[in-house]
């Protein structure tokens, strides 16, 4: 009692004071937090959320607390990046005096200046130790560094967050089917669940007929499940492992799943209803926002749906798809980001468009989380939506209208473009027919989609410049025996005798 | 006159673990949402327990009282919470209280019936308040045994060998809230010390959660026999009680921990044994953030 007590006010020290994290009274506080539960059983949310990291703030202090993290933040950029001291330099801005309207002074990093120079934003003081890659999923990589410390806090940080969450059990075992390359995340995951004490394994991107057998197997481990119990990949390769699993015959109770983990992508709700034909009644949770460049200030999700920042994390700002101003409530924008100290030391980054474009809500939130600033759910990325004659269309328009459809196979697969008076859609579909036509086009109306013209396609090869997606970051396996050849060859001869059919 | 207090001291003994045993299986105290008792906060008691008396020697008595005051009402708050549940009437309570062992303390002396009556009951509340807090914190039997173990020694010590116990009395023992349960005075007078009872309330809350309702009963009754056993002995000076009640609860805890190995938990001992009141607060929100995954492509 004694210890935890010294250990979650060093805790709130940083928090309310932005310095460096205790790694010793982080540590003492996941230890502590296993034994509450070991003792008294499922943790109750505590109220001052120390899973979510921040206090509970007014309006005026949240704005006096971000400002001061912000001024310091930008004071350390200017002293130990490169890409920062040469910036302020041209800049007529007072660091120290820099007012909370002022911050919009300070230019938007964008992703190529990022991706053009990574090391330009690392600190000279610093001592990374990890140079984590993005997956590249909307061009070339781009690179961030973290130290040793840091990591060792975002493994305590994010241990604490999934211990008061309950998710996660010593006896589960999970398969994390995300690209090996995706660094930051699976190795936070792995740091997470060695603190809890879950059996974790990176089967990566595979063949989606891999990762089915891989979450059937059975294992025999004392004070494990039996099987895989917790799946965490993102929601295009669900949608694979989904159509995978059902073409090969597989039931629910051929695996022991109890939730899975979607994310990283847009996550549909046609794509949660529809992953339960194969695994049967799982828990299918969104995980929220996160991205490797701002790490580890991301968003939550409410249970009214809306993502939500914690203020100590960073600070958000919304700005216009089109003006570049604040977004006013109801506006939709992209995110601009700014992680702030003690979460970062390394790599610090001011003001970085996410290229992520969000909703303001239009009426001040009523949910549990309603202290925090909210946006609605990722609407996809600036770059692959579509301004047309009758505004925007994002891709979680077109995404929710497609995944809703049993006739379009998991993942949707379309390419979309403006034309007079809308969109032109290209769409993946099992079978071309006008019944099929009619039941897609009318889904787009529903989802606000002004389709102008649309084709039905089979073949995903004929797509021109389609929608990227994760689960096309397939990574290659070698048979590791003969055994493993025949089932892979009775995989294949079942696939072919099932699509006969 | 030497039997009315032994029927009253024993009485308490009884109020103490009847009351204690009805509220831990009735009201959940609050304690913080994390942390559990540890060998630590073990090792803090005993330090404390060793210095405290000291403290309370070495402090003017116009400091002593009113810290000791304070101790008394927050303890009497905690026990008070689950039972009364609306804040005033907690207060009202908890004053009320207080304020009679502070008036019967200073308009009718400590040595009058009254005093002992009101203080007694003040002492019980304090007595089931602190015992179910530390039962309910997730103390374990063998936490308790090794206390106990400790105080057998040390109570030996600074009741026998040393006069601090009857020094801490002798100075406690004119104002409010003084830690002795007792009746009569002169060679009629009988008592027990609030520590004492402490331990004779906790122990078989203790066995009950880390072992089973039997553990607990058994230890209960002992504690009750062993406290009846020391009242009828003809001792003219204190009696260090824990010399006798610590290597009982010490054989104890070596006797059920032989024939039950592992200890319950709180959790495993709410699930075999649902309490009367609502289980601890199983309050597993929906919380749909698992890990964030990256997003930057």
């Amino acid at each position: 009692m004694l210890e935890i007590a010294l250990a979650q006010l060093r805790f709130a020290t940083s928090l309310l004071l932005g310095t460096p994290f205790s790694l010793r009274s982080l540590e003492q506080i996941v230890s502590t937090l296993k034994e509450t539960r070991q003792e008294f059983g499922p943790l109750a949310s505590p109220k001052d959320d120390l899973s979510g990291g921040g206090p509970v703030l007014d309006e005026e202090t949240r704005q006096a607390m971000q400002l001061r993290r912000f001024r310091s933040q930008a004071r350390k950029a200017a002293q130990e990046t490169g890409y920062y001291r040469d910036l302020f330099e041209h800049l007529d801005l007072d660091l120290r005096r820099l007012s909370f309207e002022a911050i919009t002074r300070v230019p938007l990093l964008q992703k190529d200046a990022l991706r053009a120079n990574p090391d330009a934003f690392v600190c000279r003081t610093a001592q990374p130790f990890l140079r984590a890659l993005t997956t590249g999923t909307t061009g070339k990589p781009t690179s961030i560094a973290f130290s040793s410390h840091e990591m060792r806090v975002y493994f305590a940080l994010e241990a604490i967050g999934t211990l008061f969450s309950g998710d996660l059990e010593p006896d589960d075992i999970v398969q994390i089917s995300t690209s090996s390359r995706g660094t930051l995340g699976n190795i936070c995951a792995a740091g997470a669940y060695a603190h809890i004490g879950a059996m974790c394994y990176l089967a990566g991107v595979v063949e989606p007929a891999q990762a089915l057998a891989l979450l059937t197997e059975r294992r025999h481990i004392a004070g494990k499940k039996s099987r895989t119990s917790i799946l965490s990949t993102y929601p295009s390769y669900l949608g694979e492992l989904v159509e995978c699993g059902l073409r090969l015959g597989y039931q629910p109770t051929d695996f022991g799943l109890e939730r899975i983990y979607v994310g990283g992508e847009v996550v549909t709700q046609g794509l949660k209803r529809r992953c339960q034909q194969l695994f049967g009644p799982v828990r299918c949770l969104d995980s929220g926002y996160g991205m490797t460049e701002i790490w580890p200030f991301g968003g939550r999700l409410c249970e009214a749906g809306h993502l939500h920042f914690e203020v100590s994390q960073g600070l958000l700002e919304v700005l216009h798809l089109e003006t570049g101003l604040a977004c006013q409530a109801g506006e939709i924008g992209t995110m601009v980001a700014t992680p702030f100290p003690p979460y970062r030391e390394t790599t610090l980054l001011l003001r970085y468009n996410t290229q992520d474009v969000v909703q303001v809500p239009a009426q001040p939130p009523t949910c549990s989380l309603r202290h925090l600033p909210a946006t609605s759910p990722i609407l996809g990325k600036r770059s692959l939506s579509l301004h047309h004659d009758h505004g925007w269309t994002f891709p979680r328009h077109i995404m929710e209208a497609l995944e809703a459809l049993e006739e379009v196979p998991l993942p949707a697969r379309y390419s979309y473009r403006a034309v007079p008076g809308g969109v032109a859609l290209d769409v993946v579909t099992r079978t071309k027919s006008s019944l099929v036509f009619h039941t897609i086009e009318n889904s787009l109306h529903e989802h606000g989609v002004p389709v102008q013209q649309l084709r039905l396609m089979r073949d995903p090869q004929q797509l021109s410049h389609a929608y990227p997606l994760r689960c096309d970051l397939r990574e290659h396996t070698f048979p590791a025996s003969p055994a493993d050849e025949i089932v892979m060859q009775e995989m294949d001869l079942s696939v072919s005798q099932v699509e006969k059919r | 006159m030497v039997f009315l207090s032994f029927a009253v001291v024993l009485g308490c003994v009884c109020c103490s673990l009847l009351g204690g045993w009805c509220y831990f299986r009735r009201y959940t105290i609050s304690r913080p949402p994390i942390g559990t008792f540890t060998r630590t906060d073990l090792a803090v008691m005993m330090v404390m327990i060793t210095l405290v008396p000291f403290l309370y020697l070495w402090l003017p008595l116009w400091l002593a009282a009113p810290l000791f005051l304070l101790s008394i009402l927050s303890i009497l708050y905690t026990t008070w919470e689950p039972v009364v549940r609306a804040r005033w009437a907690i207060w009202l309570v908890v004053l009320v209280m207080m304020a009679l062992d502070v008036w019967a303390a200073l308009f009718l002396r400590t040595h009058t019936g009254v005093f002992s009556a009101v203080n007694n009951v003040v002492l019980l509340m304090v007595s089931i308040g602190v015992a179910n807090l530390w039962a309910q914190s997730g103390m374990k039997a063998r936490d308790v045994a090794i206390l106990s173990g400790f105080l057998a020694v040390y109570d030996l010590i600074a009741t026998t060998y040393l006069p601090l116990t009857s020094n801490l009395l002798a100075r406690l023992s004119d104002i409010p809230f003084t830690p002795l349960l007792s009746w009569g005075v002169g060679k009629s007078a009988l008592g027990i010390g609030l520590g004492d009872m402490l331990f004779i309330t906790v122990f078989p809350l203790i066995m009950y959660k880390a072992f089973s309702r039997r553990a607990g009963m058994i230890a209960g009754m002992l504690n009750l026999l062993a406290v009846a056993g020391m009242s009828f002995l003809p001792f003219t000076r204190l009696f260090p009680a824990m010399v006798v009640l610590g290597p009982l609860m010490v054989l104890q805890y070596l006797f059920w921990s032989r024939r039950r190995g592992r200890e319950r938990t709180t959790w495993q001992y709410l699930q075999e044994e649902p309490a009367k009141h609502p289980a601890e607060s199983v309050n597993v929100e929906m919380r749909c953030a698992g890990r964030p995954f990256q997003n930057g492509g």
